[in-house]
């Protein structure tokens, strides 16, 4: 099938119409609706990275597209304009460090790992496109 | 989202409902804040009928635990169940704060 697109300004205000857009897709494609929480979040922490490190300061656009990988899973790319963002480079959060020394950033991206599979980012055409596959269907440890 | 605060004798309780987000985590921290500037030193987060947080929200919980843990106080949590649990799991952010099953539990440790 023809993947499906969806392009709306990187903002939190988005975040709704981009959860309602590929939970759409989630649904055609068979996935249990008790993971669209977890898809809700993936796309959240994704878009939030985006308006925060790629575009800031300033604005612009997220254009967000699946299609249907295989029975049960979902394929998602979400590209943007912004400045080059790998968010695959960051430095992994600490999760052993006590309270007072337990630094706040790096859990979104690490529960977006958590959650989905063969997370992938590539630089085309002067977009940052990071994709995945959802849910994941592998667990490592 | 929804927060509900009531007064008790040794804390405050905040019933937490909904889903916490980017776009209003905040208001839960600016309550908690609201509780510590009035003199509360244990706020304990009912989170039963919390659906869904994402790290904006994981930001907040240990921002504000972090204060009361300064100030000889705590964040406790209770009712944590359903996706809000498995991501408190998943960073083990669940080791780094007293977590009971019910409201009451976390009322008798005070």
């Amino acid at each position: 099938m023809e993947p499906e697109r969806l392009t709306l300004p990187a903002s939190a205000g988005s975040l709704s119409a981009f959860c309602e857009f590929v939970r759409g897709g989630a649904a055609a494609a068979g996935i249990a609706v008790s993971e669209f929480g977890k898809l809700d979040l993936v796309l959240e922490e994704i878009l939030i990275n985006i308006a925060r490190y790629a575009y800031s300061p300033g604005d612009g656009a997220v254009e967000v597209k699946y299609s249907l990988e295989a029975e049960g899973r979902l394929r998602v790319e979400i590209g943007d304009s912004g400045r080059v963002f790998n968010p695959l480079e960051a430095n992994p959060p600490d999760l052993s460090a006590p309270l007072n020394s337990r630094r706040i950033g790096g859990l979104g991206l690490f529960l977006v790992r958590e959650m989905v599979d063969s997370i992938d980012y590539r630089r085309e055409d002067n977009r940052n496109i990071l994709s995945f596959t959802f849910p994941r269907t592998s667990r490592a440890e | 989202m929804k927060i509900e605060p009531t007064e008790l004798e040794k804390a405050v309780l905040l019933k937490v409902s909904g889903r916490m987000d980017a776009e209003n985590a905040h208001e839960f921290e600016d309550a908690c804040q609201h509780w510590i500037a009035t003199g509360a030193k244990h706020l304990i987060a009912d989170l039963n009928g919390l659906q869904y947080v994402s790290s904006m929200g994981l930001r907040c919980f240990l921002s504000v635990a972090q204060k009361l843990q300064s100030a000889s106080g705590s964040l406790m949590l209770c009712g944590l169940n359903g996706l809000p649990r498995q991501v408190f799991e998943m960073t083990r952010l669940i080791a780094l704060f007293p977590v009971f099953e019910t409201s009451q539990q976390a009322i008798a440790t005070l």
